[in-house]
């Protein structure tokens, strides 16, 4: 499938809508980015405005979500999509969900530099530290690849980006174990240990919902649905894609 | 991203279109019209917004067709028929003892359910109402008909044969044939009564693609049966039952958030 295809309507009109509609959840989508990449900066250097700017930007993410509800809820009420004209609206809805929750999800890490600052603790010295940066780094690497398969209907990427999700669910049980064992050392704060928890958990929440847009993308392409899914079958599927 | 960006960004208006910001064409106070001693329209009142779509929707027998036939006075054809209230056009009363019938009709065109050309050739239809406003200069003719063809999507099919027989010409031409003499005069306003209702479906996104692009230039009213088409073509929808209008809003909240449970019933076919 091209992108192109969603430009051939007789109806103007539609081909208008379905274009603003890629473009508004690809704006959606460069602003949870753009939180992403300040929240790995706010963290790797304890900067705090930095921090509090990622918490702004959540908000414009809030209000892009409502508009592509409001685009999606006008086109099926006065168009009819059907096919993959249809599978586009319900796609966009949902990534849309994924998108906003992604953007509440990186506002923990930032809350946590501004509650290290506050408390004058070095984020770099609480452990589990590395993880929460690997996390964050390659929940970014992960939202670019589906923005970019989403732009281009493109599943090429989607075996590495589900791939990647397990990976950050191991390396979140390693991080959690190093916080764990973080409790038992008197000289750090555990209300700075609980902080790290949130953020780890919520960061690798980021890498879930980018796996969530990875298989919306296949359902808009192929029109497979394939969340739970046996996993040998998936990767027969995936695979066959190629 | 700068702090100023970001409160742009936050006060951006997501409103859809709202009747109050639009310019005027026609304003309907108090309307009322009776078939002899039957009332078919009551107590309407509403404005028409300039250069935009205007959808009338409604069971058959509501009153849309006649309140549509109202805006140029076609109902004055109608011996029994009696109107009260008022009715203006850019400000100017419709139905004033002065206002000149025919004039008013070449302000207000109308395109009817069938296409109806005359059995001339393509040319002389688009050229007729200009000839009967007393232009036959072949160089202002050639002109309109062009420009009028064009607009009505109609130009590079016809371009080659507008001498040949207009009822040589498919249903879907023919209608856009229609339209195209009804704007070849330059209305302000142009009435569409059901105009696809007797075209294939292919025909018929051709129209509603027109209807969209013709209303950059003229305000446009339509009456249609098929309540989707209104939702597709229309920027502004008034739901019509039994004489009275229920609803008249921007088509957008008329089809995803109407205010009129008589209006919802329609529009989800719970209409019983």
């Amino acid at each position: 499938m091209e992108r192109t295809e969603f430009k051939t309507h007789i109806s103007e009109q539609l081909n208008r809508n379905l274009e603003d509609l890629f473009n508004l959840v690809l704006e959606m989508g460069g602003l949870v980015e753009r939180q992403l990449e300040n929240a790995v900066k706010a963290l790797s250097n304890g900067d705090v405005e930095m921090a509090k700017e990622v918490l702004v930007i959540d908000r414009l993410i809030n209000k892009e979500e409502v508009e592509i509800d409001r685009l999606c809820a006008s086109v099926l009420a006065r168009q009819q999509p059907t096919a993959s004209d249809l599978r586009l609206i319900i796609m966009a809805i949902r990534i849309a969900v994924d998108l906003e929750r992604m953007g509440d999800e990186v506002t923990k890490t930032a809350k946590l530099v501004v509650k290290l600052s506050d408390k004058g603790v070095a984020c770099p010295d609480l452990p589990g530290y590395a993880e929460l940066l690997e996390i964050s780094n390659t929940a970014n690497a992960m939202l670019k690849q589906v923005l970019n398969a989403f732009a281009r209907l493109d599943l090429s990427e989607v075996i590495q980006i589900l791939d990647e999700e397990e990976r950050m669910d191991q390396l979140l049980k390693v991080a959690i174990a190093k916080v764990v064992d973080g409790f038992h050392v008197a000289q750090i704060n555990p209300e700075c240990l609980l902080e790290m928890v949130y953020a780890l958990k919520a960061s690798e929440r980021v890498t879930d919902h980018a796996a969530n847009i990875a298989e919306s993308v296949v359902y808009l392409v192929e029109g497979r649905d394939i969340r739970n899914i046996d996993p040998q079958k998936l990767t027969e599927f995936l695979n066959n894609l190629k | 991203m700068s702090e100023q960006n970001i409160s742009v960004a936050l006060d951006r208006d997501i409103r859809g279109l709202s009747l109050a910001d639009e310019k005027v064409a026609i304003e309907v106070k108090d309307w009322n019209l009776y078939y002899g001693s039957k009332q078919a329209l009551k107590s309407i009142n509403m404005v028409v917004p300039e250069n935009r779509v205007t959808a009338f929707i409604g069971p058959s027998g509501c009153g849309k067709s006649t309140l549509l036939r109202c805006f140029n006075r076609m109902n004055d054809l109608i011996d029994i028929v009696n109107v009260e209230g008022c009715m203006t056009l850019h400000g100017d009363d419709m139905y004033a003892k002065e206002m000149n019938v025919a004039s008013l009709r070449r302000r207000v065109g109308m395109v009817f359910q069938k296409p109806n050309p005359f059995p001339k050739s393509i040319y002389e239809n688009v050229a007729y109402g200009l000839r009967l406003q007393g232009i036959n200069d072949k160089a202002v003719l050639d002109e309109t008909v062009e420009w009028a063809l064009k607009g009505a999507g109609l130009w590079d099919e016809v371009k080659d044969r507008l001498n040949e027989n207009a009822l040589g010409m498919s249903g879907g031409q023919q209608q856009r044939l229609c339209i195209a003499r009804a704007i070849a005069i330059k209305p302000e306003v142009l009435l569409l009564d059901e105009p696809t209702s007797a075209l294939d479906p292919i025909s018929t996104l051709a129209i509603e693609e027109l209807i969209f692009e013709l209303k950059k230039e003229f305000t446009i009213l339509i009456v249609t049966h098929n309540m989707q088409q209104a939702a597709r073509v229309s920027d502004y929808t008034a739901f019509m039952y039994m004489g009275e209008l229920i609803e008249y809003t921007d088509t957008d909240t008329l089809f995803t958030n109407p205010q009129m449970k008589r209006t919802e019933d329609y529009i989800t076919g719970r209409y019983g």
